[in-house]
C-alpha cells in the first residue's frame, strides 16, 4: 500500500494550483468561484509565514531557508500558489480552474551563468540562515570556496588540461508521484501518510510551520514507490496537504500528476570549469575547479552540495593542490534536490572524462593512471564534504580494476580511433566511489545518526521496529538478516513492525547510501543489546556464567538453544527464555538504542563497458559490461547486484537520454511536463544479462554491520564517465556536454568527418 | 497558459458518450455533431489529447459496438483488416505473419503490450500523425482504405488518404471501417526500420521497404518514410534508382542519397532537427532495403 493508494472516509481531494509564470507577482487571486462550487480553497496569506527549508539533515548554520508553503511571488513555471479540496478529483479539478490569478510578470533567467549577470532580475531579494536575513547578490543563493596545498604543484606540472563541462537536468522519473493523505485529529494534532524518506523530519517540519506540537503529529510509514532521492526532503505537497486539513477539519488526500510531479524536483545541473595537471611520473599534480550548481528556484541543500562537489571531487585521486569554487544559482527552475549519487556522477562523469585524456598525453594506459592515483586504505576521506573527515579502512578499488581488466582483457582491447565503418567499438573504464552515511568520529554540519527498537516476544521471535524507510531496495530485509544473524535464528523469526514517529526513536532519513551501513549498524547495536540479555536471563536458569553460555540454532528442532557447553543438562530454548522471564516478573528481553557510525567508508566501484555507435543514426548501443563493487561484506548477493544493474541502467540514461530544457518563450519545460517526452531506456535497450557481469571485491569493513558498506550511489556514479570515454574510444570524440543524445552525436561526426 | 487544466490522471472535460450499434447510427451522430464529435477506437491517442486538451469533442462517438469492424480476414486480393483490428492481433495473426510479415513486424514495434491490446489499427491511420508505424507498410503495399459516410460505402488509395499536416481524406460524417491490404508479389522480401530514442517510444524516423529480384536484378522495389515529412511518403526517386539495378552494395548506396529529396523534414519539429532526420532517413532506408533483398534472395 503506497500513500496514493490510501483513502479515509469522508476525505476531499487536493489539488495545487500552480503558477502560469516562470516569475511573477501574484497580485490577486479570486477564489470565490471555486467556493461557490463548494471547494475549500487555500491561499498564501492563509498559511503560516514561516521561511523554512524542506530539508532538515544538515544543522541550522548549514541550512538557508527561501521557502513557504504557498508563495505570492513564484520562481517557476508550476510553482503552488493556491490549493482546492473538494469532494473528487473532477470536482477539485473544476474548482481549479475556476480560480482567478493575476500575475504581475518578472524577468527570468533559464541558465546559471545568465542568472549570475548583473541585469538579471533578482530571483530572491533575501534569504534566511538561522536568524540572520542574507542580500543575495547576482542570484548566488550560497558559495565555498577551499584551497589547501601549494599551488605550485599544479603551476609546474608537466602536463595541464582545463575544459567547461555541462551536465542535464535530469527528472528522477520514481514510480510513485508524491502523494499525501492527511486527517486532522481532535487533539489539534494531524497524522500523516506521505512519500517520505524520512518521517522524524517530516514531523520535524510541520511542527516548525504549523506550530503543532511535535506530539500530535504522527507520521506513519507508508511503503514508498522508489524516490531516488527526490523525498529526502518534505515534499511541497505535504505541507499544502495539511494546510488544507487544517482549514477544512476533514482528511485530505493529494497525489500529484505525473506532470505536477515533473515540475516538482530535478537533479543538479552543474557547470564545471576543471583544470587538472600531472606530471610525466604519472602522478597526479593539482587541480582548479570551478562549480556552477543551477540550484532552480530554491535551496533544498545547495549548501551542503557545495561541500559535497568538492569532497567528491578531491577524495577520487590524490591531488597536492586543491583550488575549489563553488557557486549556487538560482533560475526560474523547478528546484533541484538530491539524485541517486548527490553531484558525484556529475563530478566524476567530468574527472573520469578528464583522466582519460590526461593519460592519452602522459601516453600511459588510462587504467594504470587510475591505479597510479587513487585514494584508497589509509588515506583520509572526506567525501561527504570538508567538515565530514574519517580515515579509510577497507578498499578494493585495486581488486576491482584488475580483476575487470583481466575478465575484458583490457590491454589487449582494439586501439582505438582506427575504425571507419558505419558501426564503431570502443572500450571505456571509469571508477568512483560513494560513501556510506555522512558518520564521522567528531560532529560535523551532517546529521547523521539512526535508532531501533528490538525485543523479544514470549515464544522466543523477535519484533524489530525502525523509523528508517526502505525505498523498495531490501533495505530493512538487510535489518533482519543482520539482527538474525547476530542472534541465531532463522529470518522468519525476526518481524517488522509497522511503525510511525510516535512509536519509533528519530532517524534522520535513507539517503548517502546509509540503510545498511548506518540503519544496519543500530539493528545490529540492538540486537547485541538483547543477546546480552538474552545470555543474562539463560545464566539465570541454567546457573552458568552468562558470558560463558553459548547459542546455536538447532535445525530439527526450529529453535535456538542456549547452552553451557560440555555440561549435560545445561540448554534452554529462547522460547523457555522468553516464558521464564515473564513467569518470574524479570520483565521482557528488548532493547532500545540510537547509534551513530564512526565514519562514511567509501564503498568503490568500477566499469568497464563496451560500446557500438552507429555513425549514420548516432545510436548508442552497450554490448558488454563488466562492473565490480567493493561494499565489504556482501549482505544480500542478488539485491547488491541488482542495485548495480539498476546503477548502470540509470548512468546510461543519464549518459545518453535525459534532461528537462527550458522553453524561454513559455518558460515551461519543453517536455511540457509530459512523460511521453521524457525517454529512459526500457529492459530492450540495455544489455542481455549474459552480456553484463557484476562481481564483488573480497573485503571487510571493519567499522560496518558483519563488514558491511553501502552500494546504492556507488553503482551509479562511474557509469557516465566509463560511457563517455567508451565512446570517444569508438569515435575519436569528446563531449562535453550531457546527455549525448543521437543528434549530437552525428552533430559531431559530420564536424570532424564531414 | 495551459498549466492547470492539463494533467494525464483525469478526463478534465464535459462531454457527451455516445456508443452507436450500427454504421448507419455512427454516421448519423458525426454527421449531427460534425466538428464536434470525434470517433473513440482504442483510445491511445484520443484519451491523452483530452487529457492535454490537445483534443475537446463534445462528443465522443465509440464506435467498438458497431459489429464486424475487427476482423482480419485473408480473401484472394489480400488481407481485408477491420478498422477496430487491434495493434495486438495484427502482430500475432499467423496467417498475416505468414503472408505479409512487413505489417506484423510493424505493429510489434508499436508502443508496448498493453498499447497494443487496446490501440487499433484504424486509430493509427486515423490519429493522421505523420510518425504513424502502420501508415508507411500500408503506403509500400498500395493499401486501400475502406471510407463509410452518408452515401454508403467508398473506398480510396492510401496514398490518397493522408494529406499532410494532420489531415485526412474524410468528409462530414465520414469514418474509416477497414482496409484492404494486397499481398506484396511473390518471392519479396520485406523489412521495416525505426529509430526513436528507446524502444518504447514513437519513431523519429521510420521506414518501410518491398523489394523482388528477377534474374539477378531488382523487379520491384517500393519504399515509404515517416516522421520525416508532414505525411508518411514514399520514396519514388529511391525506388527508380534501384529497379532493374544489380542489388549491390554501390547500388544501394547511390539509391540512397535520393533519400533526402524525398523528405521535408520541418524545422518546428522538436525531437529532432531537420537534418538528423535527413540522415538518419538514409541510415534506416539502408537498412530496411538491405533487409528486404537479403529475405528476397532467400526465394528460390
Ligand atoms: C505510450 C504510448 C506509446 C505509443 N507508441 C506508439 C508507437 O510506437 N507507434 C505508433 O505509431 N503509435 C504509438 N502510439 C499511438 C497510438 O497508440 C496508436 O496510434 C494507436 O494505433 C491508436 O489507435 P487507437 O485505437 O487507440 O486510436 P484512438 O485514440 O481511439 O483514435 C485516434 C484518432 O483516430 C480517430 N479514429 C479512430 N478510429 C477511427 C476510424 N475508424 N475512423 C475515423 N477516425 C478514427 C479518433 O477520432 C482519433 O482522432 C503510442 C501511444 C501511447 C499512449
Amino acid at each position: 500500500m503506497f500513500a496514493s493508494d490510501m483513502s479515509l472516509p469522508n476525505m476531499l481531494y487536493g489539488r495545487v494550483l500552480k503558477s502560469a509564470h516562470s516569475h511573477a507577482r501574484v497580485k490577486a487571486m479570486d477564489v470565490a468561484g471555486a467556493e461557490a462550487m463548494g471547494a475549500v480553497t487555500l491561499t498564501p496569506d492563509e498559511v503560516p509565514d514561516v521561511v523554512y527549508c524542506p530539508r532538515l539533515v544538515s544543522i541550522p548554520e548549514a541550512t538557508y531557508r527561501d521557502w513557504r508553503v504557498l508563495t505570492d511571488k513564484p520562481r517557476y513555471v508550476g510553482e503552488p500558489i493556491g490549493a482546492v479540496a473538494a469532494e473528487s478529483e473532477e470536482e477539485a479539478q473544476r474548482a481549479l480552474e475556476a480560480v482567478e490569478v493575476e500575475y504581475e510578470v518578472l524577468g527570468a533567467s533559464f541558465d546559471a551563468l545568465d542568472a549570475m549577470r548583473p541585469e538579471a532580475e533578482a530571483i530572491h531579494e533575501r534569504i534566511y540562515l538561522e536568524d540572520d536575513l542574507l542580500d543575495v547578490e547576482s542570484n548566488v543563493g550560497c558559495a565555498l570556496d577551499i584551497t589547501e596545498g601549494d599551488p605550485k604543484a599544479l603551476e609546474d606540472a608537466d602536463v595541464v588540461i582545463e575544459r567547461t563541462y555541462r551536465t542535464n537536468r535530469r527528472y528522477h522519473n520514481q514510480l510513485e508521484p508524491k502523494s499525501v493523505l492527511v486527517r486532522p485529529e481532535p487533539d489539534g494534532g494531524v497524522s500523516i501518510w506521505s512519500t517520505t524518506q524520512t518521517i522524524h523530519n517530516t514531523r520535524l517540519l510541520i511542527h516548525d510551520i504549523y506550530g503543532i506540537p511535535v506530539g500530535k503529529i504522527r507520521v506513519y510509514k507508508v511503503a514508498l514507490g522508489g524516490s531516488f532521492g527526490s523525498s529526502i526532503h518534505v515534499n511541497p505537497v505535504v505541507n499544502i496537504a495539511v494546510g488544507l486539513a487544517l482549514k477544512s477539519g476533514r482528511p485530505v488526500k493529494m497525489s500529484y500528476t505525473r506532470e505536477e510531479d515533473i515540475r516538482d524536483h530535478c537533479s543538479y545541473q552543474m557547470i564545471f570549469k576543471l583544470k587538472l595537471g600531472a606530471n610525466r611520473d604519472g602522478k597526479l599534480a593539482g587541480g582548479r575547479l570551478e562549480a556552477y550548481l543551477d540550484i532552480g528556484a530554491h535551496q533544498i541543500q545547495a549548501y551542503p552540495l557545495l561541500g559535497c562537489v568538492v569532497g567528491w571531487w578531491v577524495s577520487l585521486y590524490k591531488l597536492p593542490y586543491v583550488e575549489y569554487t563553488g557557486k549556487a544559482v538560482y533560475t526560474n527552475k523547478v528546484p533541484s534536490c538530491a539524485f541517486r549519487g548527490y553531484g558525484n556522477p556529475q563530478i566524476t562523469w567530468v574527472v573520469e572524462t578528464m583522466m582519460d585524456e590526461l593519460a592519452g598525453e602522459l601516453g600511459v594506459d588510462p587504467l594504470d593512471f587510475r591505479l597510479n592515483n587513487y585514494i584508497g586504505e589509509g588515506d583520509l576521506f572526506w567525501g561527504q564534504g570538508p567538515s565530514v573527515k574519517s580515515i579509510i579502512r577497507s578498499c578494493g578499488v585495486e581488486e576491482i580494476l584488475t580483476k575487470g581488466a583481466e575478465m575484458v582483457d583490457w590491454y589487449n582491447r582494439p586501439k582505438a580511433g582506427a575504425q571507419t565503418g558505419r558501426f564503431r567499438r570502443g572500450w571505456g573504464v571509469g571508477r568512483g566511489y560513494h560513501t556510506s552515511s555522512a558518520g564521522a568520529p567528531v560532529p560535523s554540519s551532517i546529521v547523521d545518526f539512526g535508532g531501533a527498537m528490538l525485543k523479544m516476544n514470549e515464544d522466543g521471535t523477535f519484533d524489530y521496529v525502525s523509523a528508517l524507510m526502505d525505498h523498495g531496495c531490501g533495505t530493512q530485509d538487510a535489518h533482519v538478516k543482520i539482527v538474525a544473524e547476530e542472534l541465531c535464528v532463522p529470518v522468519e523469526k525476526v518481524n517488522i513492525i509497522k511503525a510511525d514517529t510516535g512509536t519509533t526513536i528519530y532517524d534522520v532519513c535513507t539517503h548517502a547510501s546509509r540503510g545498511v551501513y548506518s540503519g544496519g549498524g543500530a539493528a545490529l547495536k540492538v540486537a547485541g543489546k538483547v543477546k546480552t540479555q538474552i545470555r543474562e536471563f539463560a545464566g539465570r536458569i541454567l546457573d552458568a556464567y552468562p558470558h560463558a553460555v553459548r547459542i546455536r540454532y538447532d535445525e530439527e528442532g526450529d529453535r535456538t538453544v542456549v547452552y553451557a557447553e560440555g555440561i549435560e543438562g545445561r540448554e534452554v530454548t529462547y522460547r523457555e527464555v522468553a516464558e521464564t522471564a515473564r513467569h518470574k516478573n524479570w520483565g521482557t528481553v528488548s532493547a532500545l538504542e540510537s547509534y551513530r557510525q564512526p565514519s562514511c567508508p567509501p564503498h568503490f566501484t568500477g566499469y568497464f563497458i563496451e560500446v557500438e555507435v552507429d555513425t549514420w543514426t548516432g545510436k548508442v548501443k552497450p554490448l558488454r559490461v563488466v562492473a565490480g563493487a567493493d561494499i565489504g561484506t556482501v549482505i544480500n548477493p542478488l539485491l547488491a547486484a541488482g542495485q548495480v544493474h539498476g546503477g548502470m541502467a540509470q548512468g546510461w540514461s543519464m549518459s545518453l537520454l535525459e534532461d528537462t530544457p527550458y522553453d524561454p518563450e513559455t518558460g515551461d519545460l519543453v517536455n511540457g511536463g509530459s512523460i511521453a517526452n521524457y525517454k529512459v531506456p526500457t529492459s530492450n535497450d540495455l544489455l542481455d544479462l549474459d552480456d553484463f557481469t557484476v562481481f564483488f571485491a573480497d573485503t571487510y569493513e571493519p567499522t560496518g554491520p558483519f563488514g558491511a558498506k553501502g552500494l546504492g550511489e556507488g553503482a551509479l556514479n562511474p557509469v557516465a564517465g566509463t560511457v563517455a570515454n567508451a565512446i570517444q574510444d569508438a569515435l575519436g570524440v569528446r563531449f562535453f556536454e550531457l546527455p549525448i543524445t543521437p543528434i549530437k552525436v552525428l552533430e559531431a561526426l559530420r564536424e570532424k568527418e564531414g | 497558459m495551459t498549466i492547470n487544466k492539463v494533467n494525464t490522471h483525469i478526463v478534465p472535460i464535459e462531454f457527451e458518450y455516445h456508443a452507436p450499434g450500427s454504421l448507419d447510427e455512427a454516421v448519423g451522430l458525426l454527421e449531427r455533431y460534425g466538428e464536434e464529435a470525434q470517433i473513440l477506437a482504442g483510445g491511445t491517442d484520443l484519451i491523452p489529447q483530452m487529457k492535454q486538451r490537445k483534443a475537446e469533442p463534445k462528443h465522443v462517438v465509440n464506435i467498438k459496438r458497431i459489429p464486424g469492424l475487427a476482423c482480419i480476414e485473408e480473401t484472394p486480393d489480400g488481407f481485408r483488416i477491420g478498422a477496430l483490428a487491434k495493434l495486438r492481433a495484427v502482430e500475432l495473426s499467423p496467417q498475416i505473419k505468414e503472408k505479409i510479415p512487413l505489417l506484423s513486424e510493424a505493429a510489434q514495434s508499436i508502443g508496448s503490450v498493453q498499447i497494443r491490446n487496446l490501440g487499433t489499427i484504424g486509430g493509427n491511420i486515423c490519429n493522421a500523425s505523420p510518425s504513424a508505424d502502420m501508415a508507411t507498410p500500408l503506403l509500400v503495399l498500395d493499401a486501400t482504405v475502406h471510407i463509410y459516410g452518408r452515401d454508403g460505402a467508398k473506398t480510396c488509395s492510401i496514398a490518397e488518404f493522408f494529406q499532410g499536416g494532420g489531415d485526412i481524406n474524410l468528409g462530414r460524417g465520414e469514418f474509416v471501417t477497414g482496409f484492404t491490404v494486397p499481398f506484396p508479389p511473390v518471392g519479396a522480401g520485406s523489412a521495416f526500420e525505426k529509430v526513436g530514442w528507446t524502444t518504447f517510444d514513437i519513431a523519429t524516423v521510420n521506414v518501410a521497404a518491398v523489394v523482388t529480384l528477377k534474374g539477378g536484378k531488382i523487379d520491384h522495389c517500393s519504399i515509404a518514410l515517416g516522421a520525416c515529412s508532414p505525411a508518411p511518403v514514399r520514396g519514388v526517386l529511391a525506388e527508380a534508382a534501384l529497379i532493374g539495378k544489380e542489388p549491390s552494395a554501390e547500388a544501394l548506396e547511390e539509391a540512397v542519397e535520393f533519400i533526402a529529396a524525398c523528405v521535408e523534414p520541418r524545422e518546428r519539429w522538436r525531437r529532432a532537427p531537420p537534418e538528423y532526420r535527413r540522415r538518419s532517413s538514409k541510415a534506416l532506408a539502408m537498412d530496411a532495403l538491405s533487409r528486404a533483398i537479403e529475405r528476397a534472395r532467400r526465394f528460390p
